[in-house]
């Protein structure tokens, strides 16, 4: 069950894979130029997001380092949502789809026990996307010691983590609504709003008081908040990702377990 | 021996519409069961309460003695699903052997056996198959692992007639191995001929259950028959069984209720020179008996 899954998804894992990888290589590779002209290119940064728009962006004040270029273009925004849109799109294919186009009929009257039948495809998310996680971080290393951007090998792996995390929740996110519901585009839809909501509320929130207190529910901010990229593993806030996704798994194999298929 | 299908007060709404209400029926054994009905009548509810894809409103169901959400139950299961989905790139021999690992290894040999039998090219992604072919593989994954019970919802659509012909040999195959079918159709004629009992829903309702071979006692059947010489009227007259007779000089016509014994027996007085009798047509019966409720329950009175 597990095997086939990884294999009927082997196609899309491999085009998700050369699309991280290609977009980190060629945003990467122009820091050989940034670093020769600092003073030009953060100006330029600075002054194309204007106020809102760079706190956005995650700020910007550090542009020209290594670390901080690799978090403003890689790890800030871009290659999380990659990662997100991958894990939301790969878990749609565990039931919401299969549901939607019938396919799942026959699965669930196969001998095996619809808990089990979850799990198994919460499994296949999970490995798949570490296997796109494992892939986009050799590339990321290879690449920033290939333009020499001085950031050491375990904040790489600690800010790569954190974007399995994050994927691998909301992908887990997506996989519970569609176990709950059916429905891929429900599923999709609750991953959408609070993501950008959840990105908002950490970015250009943290300076509204009246919502700043929902970062807490948003799983950016136990990504991003422990700075990886500069301080390494925080391994409080990564605990929390990999608990919420636990629960939602739970979530996800009580839901089905008590639902009606294909209606 | 216990019954491979026990449903008591077996009921399905979905949201406030209708699927399946009350249904009380079993299967024994070694029995085929033609399942009828017209379009949105609750043949596929019941079958996906049979196999857990949907579970009841209300109602007790068991399924080869145990809860069909038992794994253990639906293992000596073989479905067809009515609206049989097969997509991706995948080949449809690969997935057969997939189904065939979950469900406990199936010998390659009786997968390429069946898919001999059916003609079905297994070498052909699933996406690319038609409609019927796609029906192919569906049988094929029912009956590969020679389950007790096969649960099959409308098996011959889409099918041409020569694979029908071998789809309703292999039905017979399994009658004789004593194992027990389900199926469901729209028309009598295409069960008639393998199923020991049909059973026919309506708006969710079950409204009859009846032996094919008494159905086919009470077939009415068309006769006419041609004497050397007149005949009167009176000889055939009140005979059991025969309606709307017509005399005519030396012929006779008239439909017969069930058994012709008492026309045959009437008409042996005279020289018979000629006889015409058309099949039974059971679809006929339903028809009459069945077509609305009221009138099946006004016979059933008078009864
Ligand atoms: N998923 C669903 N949601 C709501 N109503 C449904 C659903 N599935 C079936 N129904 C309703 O339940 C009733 C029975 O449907 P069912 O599919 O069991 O009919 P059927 O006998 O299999 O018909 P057909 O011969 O067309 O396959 C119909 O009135 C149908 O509209
Ligand atoms: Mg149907």
């Amino acid at each position: 069950m597990l095997a086939k899954s990884l294999r009927d998804n082997r196609r899309a894992l491999a085009w998700w894979t050369i699309g991280i990888s290609a977009f980190m290589a060629v945003y990467l590779s122009v820091f050989a130029t940034v670093r020769q002209e600092p003073e030009t290119y953060g100006t330029m940064a600075m002054n194309k997001f204007p106020g809102p728009l760079r706190d956005l962006m995650g700020g910007l004040t550090d542009f020209v380092s290594g670390a901080g270029y690799l978090q403003s273009v890689v790890y800030q925004l871009f290659v999380p949502m990659l990662f997100i849109v991958c894990a939301t799109l790969l878990a749609n294919r565990a039931i919401a789809q299969p549901e939607e186009s019938g396919t799942l009929e026959l699965v669930v009257t196969l001998p095996v026990d619809r808990r089990r039948l979850v799990l198994e495809r919460f499994a296949a998310l999970a490995l798949a996307l570490l296997a796109v996680a494992v892939v986009t971080l050799a590339v990321a290393w290879t690449i920033s010691v290939a333009v020499d951007m001085g950031v050491p090998f375990d904040r790489i792996l600690a800010a790569h983590t954190g974007v399995y995390l994050l994927g691998l929740l909301f992908g887990t996110v997506a996989l519970t609504v569609g176990a709950a519901t059916g429905r891929k585009m429900v599923a999709s839809a609750v991953v959408g709003v609070w993501v950008v909501a959840g990105y908002v509320v950490v970015t250009i929130g943290r300076s509204v008081d009246a919502i700043a207190w929902l970062k807490w529910v948003s799983p950016f901010h136990y990504y991003a908040d422990g700075r990886p990229l500069y301080e390494g593993l925080p391994v409080g806030d990564y605990l929390v990702l990999l608990g919420a996704t636990a629960v939602l798994a739970l979530t996800a194999v009580l839901a089905f377990d008590r639902r009606d298929v294909g209606v | 021996m216990t019954a491979v299908v026990q449903a008591e007060g077996l009921t399905k709404y979905y949201g406030r519409r209708r699927g399946l209400e009350d249904l009380t029926l079993d299967i024994q054994p070694g029995e085929i069961f033609g399942y009828l009905g017209p379009n949105g009548a609750g043949k596929t509810t019941t079958l996906r309460l049979l196999l857990d894809v949907i579970r009841p409103t209300r109602g007790l169901v068991r399924v080869l003695g145990g809860d069909p959400r038992e794994p253990g139950v639906r293992s000596r299961i073989g479905y067809l699903p009515g609206e049989l989905a097969l997509e991706g790139r995948e080949r449809a021999g690969e997935y057969l052997r997939f189904l065939g690992r979950i469900r406990g290894g199936v010998p390659a040999s009786r997968i390429d056996e069946l898919a001999e039998r059916f003609e079905a090219d297994l070498s052909v992604q699933m996406r690319k198959l038609s409609k019927g072919n796609k029906q192919k593989i569906g049988l094929i994954q029912a009956f590969m692992h020679e389950p007790e019970f096969l649960i099959l919802d409308e098996p011959t659509g889409g099918l041409d007639p020569l694979v029908q012909q071998e789809f309703l040999a292999l039905l017979r195959e399994v009658r004789k191995s004593g194992r027990t079918v389900l199926m469901s159709s729209h028309v009598l004629a295409e069960v008639e001929n393998v199923s020991d009992r049909v059973g026919i829903v309506r708006d969710g309702r079950l409204v009859a259950v009846e032996d094919v071979a008494a159905l086919r006692e009470k077939a009415v059947r068309r006769i006419e028959l041609h004497f050397d010489a007149p005949v009167p009227a009176a000889d055939f007259q009140g005979l059991p069984g025969v309606r709307d007779l017509r005399v005519e000089g030396a012929g006779v016509r008239c439909t017969i209720d069930g058994r012709p014994d008492a026309l045959i027996k009437a008409a042996a007085r005279h020289t018979v020179v000629h006889i015409v009798s058309a099949e039974p047509d059971l679809e006929e019966i339903f028809l009459t008996y069945y077509s609305d409720e009221e009138q099946h329950s006004a016979r059933q009175e008078s009864a």
